[in-house]
């Protein structure tokens, strides 16, 4: 027995089984016509199955019949189904003749199209059952998926919610490495810068520390001499010896260079850290009124030692208004902004800072003379994790820190073409901010 | 096998002209009709058709009795070819004892070719029926018109499988007798396997083949 894809039995019609002619062709329909028959003159006439067995007659009054009667065949399929037959004596002649196959004729027509439409039928019938099943077979897996679909909708907001907590969690940490990142550079010169200063410093107060020794010793040798009471001409020759044996004259000019020189050392460290704080306005608790002139200069002076000679830096600054602001979060994004330059082009940087008022805004371009940025990425530079770095070379999140700082303070940022070549980045600040525009 | 009666001595056979829409099943069985000698045969049964297409199938039946007196009835069926009556081509499918594959020639029509023998073949599998058991005649039809697969090219592909193909454009009547006898030799020789038709029946493949296939006139 066939079966179908899934193993189920399946009965399948099967086109071309045999029928009889008792199937085709009911009796109420040959009746009609054989009692016509009858009365045109066929008198006994009757329809016999092929084995002879009388199926149908127009009287009972005549014998049964047999062979070697007249007789018609009736077909079906091309075969003889059956016959009509007229009793044996019954009287000849050409119009017997023609009625009987006329008879016989009309009988198979009449099968022949009732075949046709029982097959026509059972066909119809078989390919809507056929059908319903299908479409069954289909409601029932529709309605499988569609409960599991169901359930899946139903976990799925929550899921979602989930993984986009963990995303932004995510993000809100890899945002802060990089910010912790970019400070950490910025460390890591200023501590070689300090290191300078310190060394020479330190290096100074070992030399002092000797010369004090020294310093110390001839003031114990006055002490005694004088104690003893009076200075005799041999006491005088033994200090003096002494004295230059200490090389007291050399070093006592020595020491105040030194101590000049320990001095500008720890100014300097002193103005190091001065810069750093400035810069990072690491004593302010959220927004200070701040001059972004300033601050610029507050970030290049933090920069001075990653900036390579040969460097040219312009600054073009036009007075500005004073604006409350998160200082130390500007400084990290022109911190940004200055390497990014620093890093478009090796040779010949020439990097212009242009301050300005412009309307309502205070307007900051950093134009440099670099590759610039192609049309297409211009809005995608900002996006997260967008990098034209090579992989491991950058995370992508330079820019979005610069994006995330200027909208939060209802500000834009935005990249232009500087005429002859190279990449602008223009900074629009409102002068004044609405209250919705509270600094993140 | 639609039916086989020992006692009776009688046994139907079924035929199977499948292949893709239009490639000329129907014209195949209409050429029969009139090739092949009146005696053997009964009338093409056309069933009802829409536009001109086959929706449900044709029949066309015929006769021989073998020496031993074994009545054998060949109903030889078309299938429609439209991809949406396939339930239709299961039924007729359906204990197949043979199957000619009708082609369209034309390169345009291959895709079709190949849907419809993939078809043919799923739905053997369905109705149960072993493609490699099965007596499998091919018929290039069409070989009147323009753009048609070169010869060579049909044998190439269908030479591995060993199934017999026939070139034919049923249009102009050549190539159908050869199919159908292709057919009839195929499917004897599974028949004679299975029920002993030349020892049992004294019907040998040539008197087989020519009491099925008797050309007229």
């Amino acid at each position: 027995m066939p079966t179908d894809s899934e193993g189920r039995r399946r009965i399948v019609y099967c086109v071309g089984e045999e029928h009889a002619l008792r199937d085709i062709l009911p009796e109420a329909e040959a009746a009609a016509l054989l009692s016509a028959a009858s009365r045109a003159g066929l008198r006994g006439v009757r329809v016999v199955d092929p084995g002879g067995k009388a199926l149908w007659g127009s009287g009972d009054d005549v014998p049964p019949p047999g062979e070697g009667d007249p007789r018609r065949p009736i077909l079906l399929e091309g075969e003889a189904a059956g016959s009509v037959v007229l009793p044996a004596g019954a009287a000849g002649g050409e119009t017997q003749d023609a009625l009987l196959a006329l008879l016989a004729d009309a009988l198979t027509a009449m099968a022949h199209n009732n075949l046709k439409r029982m097959l026509v039928t059972e066909t119809h019938t078989e390919v809507v059952n056929r059908s319903y099943e299908e479409l069954l077979e289909t409601n029932r897996s529709l309605s499988a998926s569609e409960q599991r679909y169901r359930e899946l909708a139903g976990t799925l907001e929550i899921k979602v919610r989930e993984r986009t907590e963990e995303l932004s969690r995510a993000m809100a940490r890899l945002v802060q490495q990089e910010k912790m990142a970019s400070v950490g550079q910025l460390a890591a010169g200023v501590a070689h810068e300090i290191n300078n200063p310190l060394a020479f410093v330190t290096s100074n107060l070992r030399t002092l520390k000797k010369y004090t020794e020294r310093f110390l010793d001839i003031i114990a040798r006055y002490q005694r001499v004088f104690e003893q009471g009076g200075v005799a001409q041999q006491d005088r020759d033994d200090l003096r010896k002494h004295r230059v044996s200490l090389r007291l004259d050399a070093i006592s000019e020595d020491a105040g260079d030194l101590l000049r020189q320990t001095l500008e050392g720890t100014e300097r460290v002193r103005k190091i850290v001065s810069d750093l704080k400035g810069f990072s306005h690491v004593d302010e608790e959220g927004e200070a009124p701040a001059d972004m002139n300033r601050e610029i200069d507050r970030t290049l002076s933090v920069m001075r030692h990653e900036i390579p000679a040969g460097v040219g830096i312009v600054r073009e600054f036009s007075p500005l208004p004073v604006i409350p602001c998160r200082p130390g979060a500007f400084n990290q994004l022109f911190l940004g902004l200055v390497r990014n330059a620093l890093q478009a082009r090796q040779e010949g940087l020439r990097l212009t800072l242009r301050t300005g008022v412009s309307g309502d805004r205070i307007r900051i371009a950093f134009a440099d003379n670099g590759p610039g940025v192609p049309a297409d990425l211009r809005t995608r530079i900002f996006e997260p994790f967008f990098t034209t770095r090579d992989v491991g070379k950058g995370k992508g999140l330079g820019l979005t820190v610069a994006y995330d700082i200027v909208t939060a303070h209802g500000g834009t940022i935005e990249v232009e073409d500087t005429p002859g070549g190279g990449a602008t980045f223009v900074l629009q600040l409102p002068i004044r901010r609405g209250s919705h525009d509270q600094i993140r | 096998m639609i039916e086989y009666d020992s006692e009776d001595q009688r046994m139907i056979l079924k035929f199977v002209y499948y292949g893709p829409a239009l490639s000329g099943k129907t014209t195949n069985l209409l050429r029969l009709h009139d090739l092949l000698a009146k005696e053997g045969r009964g009338d093409l049964m056309v069933l009802d058709t829409k536009d001109d297409r086959t929706i449900f199938f044709d029949l066309l039946p015929f006769f021989l009795v073998a020496p031993s007196g074994l009545k054998i009835k060949v109903k030889v069926y078309t299938v429609p070819g439209q991809v949406q009556h396939d339930a239709t081509r299961k039924a007729v499918l359906q204990r197949a004892d043979g199957v000619a594959f009708i082609a369209d020639s034309r390169r345009s029509e291959a895709k079709n070719n190949a849907e419809s023998f993939g078809n043919l073949e799923r739905n053997l599998s369905i109705v149960g029926i072993g493609i490699d058991k099965l007596p499998l005649v091919l018929q290039y039809n069409k070989r009147d018109l323009p753009d048609i697969l070169p010869e060579e090219e049909i044998r190439r592909t269908w030479g591995a499988t060993g199934f017999p193909v026939v070139l034919s454009s049923a249009l102009e009547g050549w190539g159908v007798v050869e199919t159908f006898r292709a057919l009839a030799e195929r499917a004897y020789d599974a028949l004679d396997r299975r029920y002993d038709f030349t020892g049992t029946h004294g019907l040998t493949r040539g008197s087989f083949s020519e009491r099925l296939v008797r050309r007229a006139g």
